[in-house]
């Protein structure tokens, strides 16, 4: 096993919704061990872009490839390897934290008695093991989130995306979750992460991709978008190549529609 | 997870499911899960309270089958009778295809339209067909337990009476049926997803709900009659606009096979009753991918939406809510009662059976005596069984689907929450009685004639004083404050005292009309009970913080 192995491929890689372009031309290459920060302001074309490489979306142009097969609709092999955190919270809350993360593990091929010994551990790692056999609709934000996590790695995935993944999760939480994603990437899983939370992005990516209006505007580690961008930090740095500049002008004119009154 | 009986029989077929490339383990699992859900229509943090005291866990569709059975005796004469069995099995099927149709409507529509599927199963290795056909075979499962119960009976007796042949022609037009409906709601669904939103679609699906309700309501009052309007004898003669009449061609194998009895007509409707269901799972299957497509509009609403402004209600606000805490909360009011799809699912139907039983009572006076005699009886007291719908309503005006979001009335800086009260109830007076009202009262006075004015306007003032004594059920709780779930089905006892409550106002205003200028003189008192007991119930039941 090379280090340089390609984990995913994407060549130009575009994306029409009628008549609107969202994504216009992505290239990438991503090798194993990395993680990668995947950040672009809202409407980049983020999510659109996970959603073609998990195979939720078709009728794209370009070639991606995931551990070197083409993702298509009817593709599905390539998903045994995968693990997803979706942005918003979506999963079957009337069963319990037991029913469903068993169903989920059967379905990537786990043995039932596997996947519920191994499922009950982890939850109890994350402090859930008395809600085990409660359904999920009853937990808090932060425990859906750590059953969600749960639920991307009981299958030991090769490639996990994370779309908002500490969302709702405490600061203790996030300390274990963090060193959690950077243990996997030493042993050789990439990680491909997607976030609003810049501070998280710039610690954790060890490669920080940004798109901005459907095309990729700046690729590297943080040191290297330092030095091209000469900004001090990710914020900076995101603020500038996205080209805006207003942030201030906008928060003013906010606060003195709030006094008003 | 239990091992349910019906996935137990569905495992016989797994080779034929296997040879259409489907992952049968994968479904199967898809199904156990979507099973156990639907045991569990309760999300709720309330129902973990109802875990513990181990109640069973049920189907709430399976017991609602007991209903179906009961409407399935409606649909005995036309399988007995033997005037014109084309007739009478269109008949048949017309009831059939309408309670399967609405019901799938309503029930399953959060099946067909479920959007969580695609982002927890595709993403993991299942592929879409697998996905679909689960689906379709999820919604079939209730289907055919719908059907059974439905027919069963009627068929029964029917092969008694015309031999074994016509339960085999029934079984295979059931199985035609079923797949032609469902196949003909998705592809309506399409076609609204396709030229509206999402909301739109949630709005469509709300209201066959209510319609559904009414209708079986109703057919519970039309059960005790269907055996008296069906012995007419009608001959039936062909033509070209019956091919636009689905059960007619259902209809005609019956007549075609049981009374050998055939021409072009009769053949070619019985063989669009085959080539129909099976054109369209074809067209279906076809159309699949852009249904996918059409339903992500469910999740994103884009396109704003119009606001509408009502100028009449702003008139309105300023007459009926003096101060301006009562305006703001009227106005709250209004749009929650008028948005939220779960409140008018729970208040629509008796909305609308208000509408109807005043003339049940009517149709069976005119049945046993003559129009002329009603007419110049005191029969139009039967408006007071409007008001039935009153106490029901005014319960439900403490739940909301979002009760969550009450916790504004606590952190809002409210004085008295007595104007949130009496606002919401005058909205209730006047988007859901007052429409009721008028209709009713136009026919009545067009039945019996405008001297009835006087007693009109009493019942108006009744049903305020009405509501006044109904908002007793209120006490303590906020308006929108509550979830649903933990609303009773039927408020028992508590709506049996307020409807003997309504049976004295009745008694009172006929015990009334016998005395000389009595009405108008009871109108007066009644207008000044009812400004104090409105006065009175603002500074008690209403005064809450």
């Amino acid at each position: 096993m090379t280090i340089n192995e390609v984990v995913l491929s994407i060549k130009d890689l575009e994306k029409h919704y009628g008549v609107k372009n969202v994504l216009k031309g992505i290239n990438l290459t991503v090798y194993r061990g990395q993680i990668i920060g995947y950040i672009g302001p809202n409407g980049a074309g983020k999510s659109t872009t996970i959603k073609i490489l998990l195979g939720l979306e078709g009728d794209y142009y370009g070639k991606v490839e995931i551990f070197g097969e083409e993702v298509t609709e009817t593709n599905i092999d390539y998903k045994r390897k995968i693990g997803y955190v979706p942005e918003i919270a979506d999963l079957y809350d009337n069963l319990t934290a037991m029913e469903y993360l068993t169903f989920v593990g059967e379905l990537y091929g786990m043995d039932f008695q596997a996947v519920d010994e191994k499922a009950q551990r982890l939850m109890k790692v994350f402090g859930l093991e008395d809600v085990y056999h409660s359904r999920i609709a009853s937990y808090s934000k932060g425990m859906r989130q750590k059953v969600l996590i749960i639920s991307s790695l009981l299958h030991n995935p090769d490639l996990l995306f994370l779309d908002e993944p500490l969302s709702g999760l405490d600061a203790n939480s996030v300390m274990i979750f963090k060193e959690i994603l950077a243990i996997l990437a030493a042993q050789g899983k990439t990680i491909f992460y997607s976030s609003h939370i810049m501070d998280v992005v710039e610690k954790i990516s060890n490669r920080i991709i940004l798109i901005n209006d459907g095309k990729i505007v700046a690729d590297g580690t943080f040191n290297e978008l330092k030095e091209q961008n000469k900004e001090g930090t990710l914020e900076q740095i995101f603020n500038q190549l996205t080209g805006f500049n207003e942030y201030r002008v906008l928060a003013e004119e906010f606060v003195s529609i709030v006094q008003e009154v | 997870m239990k091992n349910f009986k019906t996935l137990r029989f569905l495992d016989f077929f797994r080779g034929l499911f296997e040879r259409f490339g489907i992952n049968y383990t994968a479904m199967r699992k898809i199904l156990t899960v979507k099973l156990t859900m639907d045991g569990r229509r309760t999300p709720t943090i309330f129902n973990q309270q109802a875990k513990k005291k181990k109640k069973p866990e049920e189907n709430g569709f399976i017991k609602s089958l007991g209903m179906y059975v009961l409407l399935s005796l409606m649909l005995i004469p036309f399988v007995v009778l033997e005037h014109s069995l084309l007739y009478q099995m269109s008949i048949f099927y017309g009831i059939v295809m309408f309670l399967v149709m609405t019901s799938m409507i309503s029930d399953f529509s959060n099946v067909l339209l479920d959007v969580r599927d695609k982002g927890i199963l595709l993403t993991k290795p299942v592929d879409k067909k697998t996905l679909n056909v689960a689906k379709t075979v999820h919604i079939c499962i209730y289907l055919v337990f719908l059907t059974v119960a439905l027919t069963a009976i009627p068929i029964v007796i029917g092969t008694f009476r015309h031999g074994i042949l016509f339960l085999l022609l029934s079984i295979i037009s059931l199985i035609l049926v079923n797949l032609f409906i469902v196949v003909l709601t998705a592809i309506i669904y399409y076609f609204i997803l396709r030229f509206f939103d999402g909301e739109k679609l949630k709005d469509i699906i709300n209201y066959v709900q209510i319609g559904l309700s009414i209708s079986i309501a109703v057919g519970y009052q039309v059960l005790a009659r269907a055996f008296s309007f069906v012995d007419m004898k009608i001959t039936f003669t062909p033509s070209w606009w019956q091919f636009f009449i689905p059960p007619i061609w259902f209809g005609a194998p019956f007549e075609i096979f049981l009374k050998q009895h055939s021409d072009v007509y009769l053949v070619s409707f019985s063989l669009l009753a085959l080539v129909i269901p099976i054109v369209s799972i074809i067209i279906y299957t076809r159309m699949m991918p852009s249904f996918e497509r059409n339903l992500q509009k469910l999740t994103n609403n884009s396109g704003g939406s119009k606001r509408r402004e009502r100028t009449w209600k702003n008139g309105l606000l300023k007459v009926i809510c003096r101060n301006n805490e009562e305006r703001i909360f009227f106005r709250f009011a209004d749009h929650m009662m008028r948005n939220e799809r779960e409140f008018r699912l729970k208040v629509y139907p008796a909305l609308g059976l208000s509408l109807v039983f005043p003339f049940i009572f009517l149709f069976n006076e005119i049945q046993m005596n003559s129009y002329a005699h009603m007419v110049s009886s005191k029969w139009y007291l039967s408006i007071y069984f409007s008001c039935l719908m009153i106490p029901n309503a005014i319960t439900m005006l403490k739940y909301s689907g979002k009760y969550k979001g009450a916790w504004i009335y606590q952190t809002a800086p409210i004085q008295n929450l007595a104007p949130f009260y009496s606002s919401v109830l005058k909205v209730f007076i006047v988007n859901l009685f007052l429409p009721v009202y008028i209709v009713l009262s136009a026919i009545f006075i067009a039945l019996f004639g405008g001297e009835i004015i006087d007693d009109l306007l009493v019942l108006f003032v009744t049903a305020i004083l009405y509501t006044v004594i109904c908002s007793n059920y209120l006490k303590g709780t906020l308006p929108f404050s509550e979830s649903f779930e933990d609303a009773l089905q039927s408020g028992g006892l508590k709506v049996i005292l307020a409807s003997l409550c309504i049976a004295a106002f009745t008694g009172i205003h006929f015990a009334v009309t016998f005395i000389p200028y009595g009405v108008p003189i009871y109108l007066i008192l009644l207008v000044a009970v009812t400004i104090f007991a409105w006065k009175l119930a603002y500074k008690t039941v209403w005064n809450f913080k």
